[in-house]
């Protein structure tokens, strides 16, 4: 859905109190992507940004969400007061008007990127800080820093799983689950300052130890950012198979060697399940095999390498036999799964109490088979507005390509269902969905309607 | 090493029964003999002319009377029924001739009869009593059996084997008598049970090393039989959670010698044959070196066919005990006694299994008699089997006890389970198992590691125990025998011992142990670990360690959890989530209709009615009440309707029954 190399016109951050006068305006610009766009042009579009932002607060005490011109789209996000993010997309333009009105191609969904814009901001707060505890002269720098990887890195396809964002967790069987927890129980006792925050398996998540919020942007950063790096070094392989099977610090990325390798430990805001407030904390991302663990220390601890190489000794060995008893556990499954026929139709289910997350069969697999970007937006649109729904609630939409979508929501929950048929009557379409929704989600209740 | 110490326990784990019987000590005039069968201390005074004396543990069966001096007495023992007398005497010429006397309400009646064996010129090495009215004589000619039929003053003899004997020993308990031939290189063990003779797989030792009497000891002694143990045990899932332990208890004194026919039992009483020497057929399997001390436990009856080898690392005389299954070596030089578990799990190697004593060995505790002192392991002291000791100076007739929280008092860390798993073999141990697990719990921090070894122990003794009551109650097998299942920990006995005294912060991880290991045996989490979970995971702040249990299926799903769960929902949402999907699955229809009637869930409600099959039935007062309280007056007119449209179907009109009222909007 967003391709930040073709459809992003540019993402800029601001704050109007940094330059009030008259030809400060630059010092407003805290960032610019892409920065190869002139000084001149930058003003602009942060002026008109700023303009229609004020110009709006005569109407609604909200602040202003969204803007759209003949070409683009603003999307306006203000994390904290005064400061300002917005991302401008493009729309696909015809000078003359569409055929038929009301239908316009891949109309971008504004729920979709003002969610980029939140995450983005919560990852940003996660490891740099709030924007307003930065001081003024480093914030350009730590915002150039840390956005221009971020946004080039962004791509979001276009898939269902991305539509919402969750947290896929690994169902696993109760005696694994058990060593799992015992097994970070025992290192928590062991080592009183170290706090296990999640146990990830692959990229599906085990063990929680944050507050829900700043656990899906942890999530987000493990499997979108570092992981993927990581499984691409352990698959080049070298030397560094055989300290795959033994388990290494991964972050920072030469892992923890030298007491200099201490400094380079990444700190991060959190709240933990336990705090109140945020507080930073030293982040230690530890891997095995494909179980990574991570750890917060309070950053008021002195650190010690030896009580690194102790902690790497304690968790290596038992980390890698829970990941090989894990992984044959999910080869058993697979292999059951693989069994039962899976459905034809695909469904996205998310739980908006613990940000589970599941889907069909991933997209990667099966690409000829991917959803149309249109039947995307309409479920955006729907998990956007959750007022259409309510706390329960069925919707079925029908697109006139044959495409039936189905949504409910009930009990904090909701689920979602395409189904492609011709000639199908609402009838049909809706006990087709009661029959994909017991066989997927067996044990669940939904609200009988 | 980290080393555990059971608080409040004393050092020694083996004392002196507290009140020693005593009796008259050894004096010219006066004879002590001792009747192992049943305990019991006779001391003969001039011939018996001044009083014969019997003492023994059970005072009722105490007793004292005065008979005729016919001549030195070699032995005197009572029937098990304390009705005949019998006395073996020491008469030039009358060798084989054994003196009855009969016997009521512990007083002799002067009748008296006596019996001579059917090998005249044997010499009669001693005489046992198998069951209260037989009789067996052993003589070095062979073993006869006999009847005693005391009405008649006569005996009837029942059966009778030839063996040419030196010497014998006699087990009590499992009415087996081992003879000596050969010079003590042929050992041949017999059973008399049954009022006949057999004939029990022989042993040889080597001809070099003849056994002597002294070295030699018939035990009865519970094994594991190799068969029904195997360390990947049956673990089929129990149906039946709720088996109370408590109802049904086996108590020892119901396992009666085993045959063949009790191989399903978990537990088999044998008699093994205790030695000093290793038997020459052993000799070939073991490549020993001299600094090898040990001792062999050889079976020789019931279905253990495993030898187990004690490994005492002691030279010299030793005596030894039996208590509650475990087999005590007194060594007199170094004043220790070992104790060996020969249940304990092991594999056996060549058919043997090699014990270490379950812990260092000490002494047994100094015992006081007279307000002094008392020598222990003095030379005075001769040593009973099962387990008593007298000392024949000072006239003390002692039983030897287990001080069960001694076993803990110096553990290594590493072993506590492995004192845990013997205590669970042990009777009365269950208060020095929650002693010591209250201590780990209140020390979780350094023993999180142990205490799930611990748990792990519990819960497998329970496991087998339940596996065993559910293959009994089974229509259509034989119902195998019950096991010996002394010491049996139940879910709701962990809770009120251990689990509920603790508040302290770490209680929480020892719960996730606990359940973990409960998850491992595959035991259905109880009602009452439920709610102890629920309620130090919630007080702790854990609820998403809850939630990951519930959504896991670590707590099975059960009303009162849901309720627990759902009264949660107020603090955490997810929660209440929780046990909606669990009342689903419960198909607690009704309270789901509850539950969305007071979230004011109208609409829900009655399409969950409708799905329960109670739509018809459901007051529409209390629907309509709710559906008043939504948001949208739209869910109050749609209710309406559907109500009405229920009474026309149900009772042919539209109008609501007297008592139903409709609260206008």
């Amino acid at each position: 859905m967003i391709d930040v190399n073709n459809k992003v016109n540019s993402f800029f951050i601001f704050n109007s109190t940094f330059g009030p006068r008259e030809g400060e305006e630059l010092k407003r610009i805290l960032f610019f992507h892409p920065n190869q766009v002139s000084v001149d042009a930058q003003k602009m579009q942060v002026g008109l940004c700023e303009a229609v932002v004020k110009f709006m607060t005569t109407f609604s005490n909200e602040p202003c969400e969204a803007l759209q011109t003949q070409s683009k789209r603003y999307i306006f996000y203000q994390p904290e007061k005064n400061f300002w993010m917005v991302l401008v997309v493009r729309i696909p333009y015809a000078a003359k008007t569409p055929s038929t009105p009301g239908e316009s191609k891949e109309v971008i969904e504004t729920s979709v990127i003002y969610n980029l814009l939140v995450s983005a901001y919560k990852m940003f707060r996660m490891f740099v800080g709030p924007f307003k505890d930065i001081p003024p002269e480093d914030i350009y720098t730590k915002c150039e820093q840390f956005f221009t990887p971020y946004i080039m890195s962004r791509n979001i396809a276009n898939d269902l799983s991305n539509i919402i964002q969750g947290i896929n967790y690994l169902p696993l069987e109760k005696n694994s689950f058990f060593r799992v927890v015992c097994f970070i129980d025992l290192l928590e006792i062991t080592y009183p300052d170290f706090k296990c925050v999640s146990f990830v398996y692959n990229e599906q998540l085990i063990w929680n130890g944050l507050a829900t919020n700043d656990m899906l942007t942890l999530y987000q950063y493990l499997v979108q950012t570092l992981l993927p790096k990581q499984v691409e070094k352990e698959i080049q392989g070298g030397a560094v198979t055989a300290a795959v099977r033994h388990g290494r610090f991964i972050s920072p990325p030469e892992g923890i060697r030298t007491s200099e390798d201490l400094k380079n430990l990444p700190k991060v805001y959190l709240m933990r399940e336990d705090d109140t407030e945020m507080k930073q904390y030293y982040l230690i991302i530890y891997r095995t095999l494909s179980a990574t663990v991570c750890f917060t220390i309070d950053v008021n601890n002195t650190l010690d390498l030896d009580t690194f190489k102790s902690l790497d000794a304690f968790i290596g060995p038992k980390l890698s036999t829970i990941a090989s008893s894990i992984s044959e556990q999910c080869a058993l499954h697979a292999l059951q799964n693989a069994q039962i026929s899976s459905s034809e139709h695909k469904f996205l289910y998310f739980n908006r109490l613990n940000l589970a997350c599941k889907t069909s069969t991933p997209a990667s697999l099966t690409p000829s088979t991917a959803v149309k970007p249109e039947v995307l937006s309409i479920i955006a649109g729907i998990h956007a507005d959750r007022k259409s729904l309510g706390n329960y609630g069925e919707i079925i939409i029908k697109t006139p390509d044959e495409y039936w979508i189905t949504g409910k929501s009930s009990n904090d929950r909701e689920f979602y269902v395409i189904i492609q048929e011709k000639n199908a009557n609402l009838k049909d379409i809706a006990d087709e969905v009661k029959r994909v929704c017991e066989e997927q989600m067996k044990g669940i209740f939904f609200y009988p309607i | 090493m980290a080393k555990f110490c059971l608080k409040d326990s004393e050092k020694y784990y083996l004392t002196l029964s507290e009140r020693p019987k005593r009796f008259h000590a050894d004096s010219p005039v006066t004879n002590v003999f001792f009747d192992d069968t049943n305990g019991q201390v006779f001391t003969v005074r001039s011939g018996g002319v001044t009083g014969v004396t019997v003492n023994g543990m059970d005072d009722s069966k105490c007793t004292s009377f005065r008979m005729e001096d016919k001549g030195p007495i070699i032995s005197i023992k009572f029937s098990p029924d304390h009705k005949i007398l019998a006395i073996q005497r020491n008469l030039e010429g009358q060798n084989a001739t054994v003196e009855f006397a009969n016997f009521k309400d512990l007083m002799p009646t002067n009748v008296e009869y006596s019996h001579i064996c059917k090998w005249k010129n044997a010499k009669i090495l001693g005489f046992v009593w198998p069951k209260a009215n037989e009789i067996a004589f052993i003589t070095d000619h062979g073993i006869e059996l006999s009847q005693v039929l005391p009405e008649k003053k006569q005996l009837k003899t029942l059966k009778s084997t030839s063996f040419s004997a030196a010497w014998f020993s006699w087990c009590p308990q499992s009415n087996i008598i081992l003879l000596a031939g050969n010079n003590g290189i042929l050992l041949q063990p017999f059973s008399l049970n049954n009022s006949t003779i057999t004939k029990l797989q022989k042993l040889e030792v080597e001809s070099s090393r003849p056994v002597m009497e002294r070295d030699v000891f018939v035990l009865r002694v519970c094994v594991v039989p190799r068969g029904a143990h195997s360390s990947n045990m049956d673990l089929s899932p129990i149906l039946q959670p709720a088996l109370d332990p408590l109802s049904q208890l086996p108590s020892c004194s119901g396992l009666e010698s085993s045959g063949p026919s009790q191989l399903r039992a978990s537990f088999l009483t044998v008699a093994h044959l205790l030695l000093r020497n290793m038997p020459s057929a052993l000799a070939l399997k073991f490549l020993l070196t001299d600094s090898f001390l040990a001792v062999w436990l050889v079976p020789i009856s019931g279905g253990g066919a495993v030898q187990h080898v004690l490994k005492t690392g002691l030279v010299g005389r030793f005596a030894v005990s039996v208590i509650d299954d475990l087999v005590v070596i007194h060594h007199q030089s170094s004043q220790t006694s070992l104790i060996f578990d020969i249940m304990e799990d092991s594999k056996p190697e060549n058919n043997t299994i090699v014990h270490v004593p379950i812990v260092q060995g000490i002494s047994m505790r100094p015992a006081v008699v007279d307000e002094q002192p008392c020598p222990m392991y003095s030379g005075n002291w001769v040593v009973f089997q099962p387990h008593y000791v007298i000392d024949a100076r000072l006239g003390c007739l002692w039983r030897l006890e287990l001080n069960l929280p001694g076993l803990a008092h110096e553990v290594p860390k590493e072993e506590i389970s492995k004192i845990v798993g013997v205590l669970l073999r042990r009777n009365n141990s269950k208060d020095t198992i929650y002693r010591i697990l209250n201590q780990l719990v209140e020390h979780a921090g350094t023993y999180v590691v142990e205490l799930t070894t611990c748990f792990d122990e519990i819960n497998t003794v329970y496991r087998r125990w339940a596996d065993l009551e559910v293959a009994r109650n089974t229509a259509g097998c034989p119902p195998p025998a019950r096991g010996h299942f002394p010491a049996l920990i139940s879910q709701a006995d962990m809770c009120t011992h251990v689990l509920h005294k603790h508040t302290h912060k770490l209680l929480v991880q020892v719960v996730t142990v606990y359940l973990s290991s409960l998850c491992r045996c595959e035991l259905v989490v109880q009602h009452a670990v439920c709610e102890l979970v629920v309620r130090s995971l919630v007080t702790a702040g854990e609820g998403a360690r809850l939630r990951a249990l519930v959504r896991r299926g670590a707590l099975q799903d059960g009303r009162p959890l849901a309720c627990q769960l759902l009264s949660l929902g107020h603090l955490d949402p997810a929660a209440a989530q929780l046990a909606l999907d669990m009342m689903w699955r419960l198909r607690a229809y009704g309270e789901i209709v509850e539950v969305l009637l007071s979230r004011e869930e109208a609409v829900c409600a009655a399409g969950a009615a409708r799905q329960a099959g109670v739509w018809g039935s459901l007051a529409a007062r209390k629907l309509l009440a709710a559906a008043q309280q939504h948001s949208r007056p739209e869910t109050f007119l749609a209710i309406y309707h559907a109500l009405r449209t229920r009474n026309e179907r149900l009772r042919g009109t539209p109008d609501f029954l007297t008592g139903h009222y409709i609260i206008s909007c």
